[in-house]
């Protein structure tokens, strides 16, 4: 091998492949710890469990990497669940809509709420963390008020075994997000989209002048996050059998955790869907050890605090020593 | 050929006139060296040229045809292209990603349509090799000098198969190794008979490229000679206004 394609192949490790492969290898050191430390946790009952919770944080994850990799946040993803699994129920007992409609009803709120969001962003300016800080109030206070806090149930049984059940081993939940995986992978690997997401994140400026619709990819991207909030919103009804106001408690933690760990940078440009699938199975895998070690619920929550800080301090290390974190936008 | 011509251009900004009936012309594979002092009406000049700005008043002929442009796209489509100080690079994508940037080799395959790298790597290191620069196509722009900076920016223009490329401050906050890779990515423009413009505040790398001199100073055209009948000194007696007229 000569001294030059040496060189390239040196080059051809990237950071985003260190950071991988670094979480990858704390996922097996995790793995391990708790394997040999509890007596429940390296059960196929456990794993599954550990992959459903994955999966519908996963599931909102996917798109939330490309809404960080534009520089925006979507904090209100957890009661934007909330709401949608209670709208959807709330559709089918009230007002007699079908399972169909309502989820299609349900879905479009999700879509038509991004776009929202979006366009407050883009053209009222107003940082996406204020919309959805006051989305996130909002939308939980709605919820609540609507049903006085307490859950509402539905009894059907394809309903439930079609979306809440397992299929081949593995949770349905588990199944679809691998699906949602391999198309966000697809998109942001092989795509103009994709492409323009990574563009407008690292430069804003500069993708405007050379002609990207800068606006559009960013409502793109966060009609990603609230239109997966209402399918995991309906996921979750299935797999409850109800609609409640207080489901997804801080599952917009999970995420913006999930996505950090990952290895996506919060100021933009730097981040990949396999980083973020490796963060959701990490944050699941740790709260699920925890609770077999008997820590206290409220406790798991300072450990996953202490985890999404050493995230970023790790990431914005290797991203600032690569010379990153591009030029601000005007 | 004369490829652009500027005629009697001037413009006004309410009482303030950045440009007073400025008149000149470019040839295919020249290179002219833009010089004035800050505000002495350069930018403005080239952001008419480029679609920017609409001019008071004046005309702009492009290969002999009367043209105006509204918008720089319009400016862009007839083949004028303008690198910027500042690159306009996005960082974290590569050098092939930045030139290929909303103009994207694509496969079909059916309502899919996916980027074809293979091809716009091959493309980009064929204009890279052009311009002969050693700039990698599949390396982020981030890992990059100053030279190859400018090398992804200017192998964009490439891209588009521009006739007029006009280059602001190509050589402003690099090392001395790089401005000479940047001096040679010019030449090369011109020996592909690409016309150039380069604005400038630094003297020696306009007289080491162009072929001609043009000096602006309060929005008026005081000089506008060829290169070796001038020299820096007259260019800074000229800018400064020690000289009136050359």
């Amino acid at each position: 091998m000569t001294e030059q394609t040496l060189e390239k192949n040196k080059k051809k490790i990237k950071i985003s492949n260190l950071h991988e492969i670094g979480l990858l290898i704390a996922l097996i050191l995790v793995l391990l710890l708790f394997s040999f430390t509890t007596e429940n946790f390296f059960t196929q009952r456990n794993f599954t469990s550990i992959l459903r919770s994955a999966s519908y944080v996963g599931l909102i994850a996917f798109p939330m990497t490309f809404v960080l990799i534009t520089r925006e946040i979507d904090i209100s993803v957890g009661p934007s669940v909330a709401w949608s699994g209670l709208f959807f129920v709330i559709l089918i007992k009230w007002y007699d809509f079908s399972y169909f409609s309502s989820a299609a009803i349900v879905i479009l709120w999700g879509i038509l709420l991004g776009y929202f969001i979006g366009i407050a962003r883009t053209k009222l300016f107003i940082p996406t963390f204020i919309t959805t800080l006051a989305l996130w109030s909002a939308l939980r206070g709605y919820s609540l008020f609507v049903t006085e806090g307490r859950p509402i149930a539905i009894s059907n049984k394809d309903f439930r075994y079609l979306f809440g059940g397992d299929i081949l081993g593995l949770p349905t939940v588990t199944w679809i997000m691998l699906g949602a995986f391999l198309v966000f992978w697809f998109a942001s690997k092989y795509t103009v989209t994709g492409t323009n997401f990574y563009a407008v994140g690292g430069n804003p400026k500069a993708a405007r002048n050379i002609g990207i619709n800068v606006d559009r990819v960013k409502i793109l991207a966060l009609v990603g996050t609230s239109l997966f909030s209402a399918i995991v919103g309906i996921l979750f009804v299935a797999r409850v059998s109800s609609g409640n106001a207080n489901l997804a408690d801080g599952m917009e933690f999970d995420v913006i955790a999930a996505v950090v760990v990952g290895g996506t940078a919060l100021g933009g440009a730097v981040g990949t869907m396999t980083g973020t699938l490796l963060g959701c199975v990490f944050i699941a895998m740790i709260s699920n050890g925890l609770i077999h070690w008997g820590i206290d619920p409220d406790l798991n929550k300072v450990v996953k605090g202490i985890i999404i800080f050493l995230a970023v301090v790790i990431n914005s290390n290797v991203t600032f020593k690569s010379n990153s974190g591009g030029p601000k936008e005007d | 050929m004369e490829i652009l011509e500027l005629n009697n251009i001037s413009k006004s900004f309410g009482a303030i006139k950045a440009l007073d009936n400025v008149t000149l012309s470019l040839r295919s594979g020249e290179v002219l060296g833009l010089m004035g002092d800050n505000g002495a009406g350069k930018s403005t000049l080239i952001k008419i040229i480029a679609g920017n700005f609409k001019q008071s008043s004046g005309t702009i002929n492009f290969e002999k045809q009367k043209v105006e442009f509204s918008k720089p796209m319009e400016a862009r489509d007839k083949g004028i292209e303008v690198v910027y100080q500042d690159l306009a690079l996005c960082d974290n994508l590569t050098a092939a990603s930045n030139i290929f940037l909303t103009r994207e080799i694509k496969r079909n395959f059916g309502l899919i349509k996916i980027i074809n790298f293979s091809e716009m790597f091959k493309r980009a290191k064929n204009i890279f090799k052009d311009l002969k620069s050693e700039t990698l196509p599949d390396e982020e722009v981030k890992m990059m000098s100053g030279g190859q900076r400018q090398a992804v920016a200017i192998g964009r223009t490439k891209l588009s198969k521009a006739k007029v490329v006009l280059l602001d401050e190509p050589t402003a906050a690099i090392s001395v190794r790089q401005v000479a890779e940047v001096l040679e990515l010019i030449k090369q423009l011109k020996n592909q008979g690409i016309a150039v413009v380069i604005i400038s505040h630094r003297m020696p790398d306009v007289f080491a490229v162009s072929d001609r001199i043009a000096v602006l100073r309060r929005g008026q055209l005081v000089a506008n000679k060829l290169a070796k009948e001038s020299s820096p000194e007259e260019v800074t007696a000229l800018i400064t206004g020690a000289i009136e007229k050359a």
